[in-house]
């Protein structure tokens, strides 16, 4: 059946098909759509939990909380409710909770330009609680693929044991575009983590397989964290999603992602590489970079990605910032023009 | 010492100093989760940061020890999830009373029926002795070297009397007036507040000429005088303000 929605609302609806019942949260916006569309469904489906939280700290582990009691959970936010998230983030990391956060990136640092749109949060996912570790993170750009890849995102959240983040942007989350939900339900996998049921110890300390702490122990933690690592990256690698449009004779490849990548889809004759799971990088990237002479990255931020990319390419990345709200087609194609 | 069912044999003696009030605290809550029934199945306890932190690690049940400040949050997500866990919070002053006192006052105004137990030994133990919103004012410490400049909370004050929720101050040697305390606390399905005192002698008491932590535990608890169940508590006071009728 074919609908008209917009991003927040179809996000809802694709964590609820994905099996989600417990959604803490609290008020930012372009977030707000979210916890208002939760606190709504609430009332009509009994098996959710919907609390309001005293604040995005709370939110995060009021979730924590209700993944370790066996149910899947998940919390939305906006970039100054990420940055307070990141003590959750890095507990779940540990003690491998699984869960879903949902970040609607908006113009930072600090309260910034309340509320335009943004992908200023890209390495704030990746490096923002402290310690070495990895997260899967999603980033849709259509209100389609927002119902498609919130559902693998809580299922590589459940598979990874781990926290996930879908990002979203303030242009994505007001979207209205019609949908045509695909009738079968999704294949889905649970978690078996549940409290009441076993003698587990979960802790943030790094302990052994029984939860003896062992503080003072290298050997353990580098075992603990290299596993860590090893299975996300192996999950990661199952649910690595990009795009990648070629044109015979191109030197120059264009990066983007989220509702950036809607603005030059179509327009010129350009290969462009869209990364739908933005991190971990596509590992295909490898090969796909060694034909281009150039690498040309369009993101609303100052070269967040492209900093990642030359890390993982080992090459010159070259950046088109895109700030604030000046998301004209015509310009954004005359500086990719002058820079090709 | 006595090998409870509720413990974790395998992983005793506890690492917390010897004589410390906390070690008197577990084996009062394990020996009543065995007379009581309180299993694996039926009960989940979380700690927070601190030496109170390790306390849920001793414990024969899924348990969790969480970041600083963070345990009541998870707590209650955890009891929202799954109502029908009985869900114990154990966690020190600074950790309910500072870094995670807000989320302190709004579980106790939602009414989430978890039951905290904090124990309050009015110092940042852990970290080597420092000022807690706990600390009596004047009192010297690691961070106020000109004695503590600032008044005290009061959990009752901010935490129980808004919302009337079951309130208890204790000390590790109440014992009775503890299960009294627990019996309460797991009969209502309310938020309840289970503040027990004692010092830190370590970092704390040595430093003034302690010679024995169990004295120093008496002449402690001497200061203080048990009230039994009322409806008033004044400083230096022990008992049960159940208001939540």
């Amino acid at each position: 059946m074919k609908i008209l929605t917009n991003g927040s609302k179809i996000l809802v609806k694709a964590t609820l098909d994905a099996g989600i019942n417990f959604f803490s949260g609290y008020p930012i916006t372009p977030a707000a759509k979210i916890l208002e569309t939760f606190a709504c469904k609430s009332i009509e489906n009994k098996d959710l939990v919907f609390l309001q939280s005293e604040d995005e700290i709370a939110a995060i582990h009021h979730a924590i909380g209700a993944s370790v009691g066996g149910n899947k959970s998940m919390t939305a936010t906006s970039g100054p409710g990420f940055s307070l998230m990141q003590e959750g983030l890095g507990l779940a990391y540990a003690t491998s909770v699984p869960l879903t956060v949902v970040n609607v990136m908006r113009q930072g640092p600090s309260t910034g330009m309340p509320t335009k749109p943004s992908q200023g949060d890209l390495l704030q996912t990746q490096y923002g609680t402290h310690g070495d570790y990895k997260i899967i993170v999603f980033y849709p750009n259509s209100i389609t693929e927002i119902y498609e890849y919130t559902i693998k995102a809580i299922n590589a959240s459940e598979e990874s044991k781990s926290p996930v983040i879908i990002l979203l942007d303030a242009i994505l989350a007001n979207l209205y575009e019609t949908i045509d939900i695909p009738k079968d339900k999704p294949n889905l996998i649970n978690h078996k983590l549940k409290f009441g049921t076993s003698n587990r110890h979960l802790s943030g300390l790094v302990t052994d397989k029984n939860g003896v702490p062992k503080t003072n122990n290298f050997n353990v933690y580098d075992k603990w964290l290299n596993k860590k690592l090893k299975h996300i990256t192996k999950v990661a690698n199952k649910y690595d999603f990009y795009e990648y449009n070629k044109n015979d004779n191109n030197k120059t490849l264009i990066i983007s992602f989220g509702s950036l990548s809607r603005l030059i889809k179509n327009r010129g004759n350009y290969d462009t590489f869209r990364p739908i799971t933005l991190f971990p990088i596509s590992p295909k990237l490898k090969e796909i970079s060694k034909k281009y002479s150039k690498i040309l990255v369009l993101e609303m931020n100052k070269g967040q990605y492209s900093f990642a990319l030359e890390s993982f390419l080992k090459r010159e990345i070259k950046t088109i910032s895109i700030l604030g709200n000046s998301l004209n087609p015509n310009d954004i194609l005359e500086k990719i023009n002058e820079k090709i | 010492m006595k090998k409870y069912k509720a413990l974790k044999t395998n992983r005793l003696p506890f690492s917390w100093c010897p004589g410390c009030g906390i070690n008197i605290v577990t084996m009062h809550l394990a020996k009543y989760f065995e007379d009581n029934d309180f299993t694996n199945k039926n009960t989940s306890i979380i700690s927070g940061i601190g030496c109170s932190g390790r306390f849920a690690g001793y414990f024969n049940m899924d348990t969790m020890h969480t970041t600083h400040g963070r345990a009541i949050p998870i707590a209650e997500g955890l009891k929202l999830s799954n109502p029908k866990l009985n869900i114990v919070v154990v966690s020190g002053d600074g950790d309910l009373l500072s870094i995670g006192l807000s989320h302190l006052i709004h579980t106790a105004r939602r009414n989430t029926n978890i039951k905290v137990i904090c124990l309050n030994n009015s110092i940042y133990a852990m970290t080597g002795g420092q000022t807690s919103p706990s600390t009596p004012k004047n009192k010297i410490t690691t961070t106020s070297p000109q004695g503590n400049p600032f008044k005290f909370i009061n959990a009752y004050e901010i935490v129980c009397k808004p919302f009337n929720r079951l309130y208890a101050r204790l000390t590790p040697l109440t014992k009775k007036l503890f299960y009294k305390a627990l019996d309460f606390a797991f009969k209502t399905t309310n938020f309840s507040f289970i503040e027990i005192v004692f010092p830190c002698y370590e970092n704390d008491l040595r430093r003034y000429g302690g010679k024995n932590p169990m004295n120093a535990l008496r002449t402690f608890s001497k200061a203080y005088s048990e009230k039994g169940i009322t409806n008033k508590l004044e400083n230096k006071q022990l008992g049960i303000i159940k208001n939540y009728e």
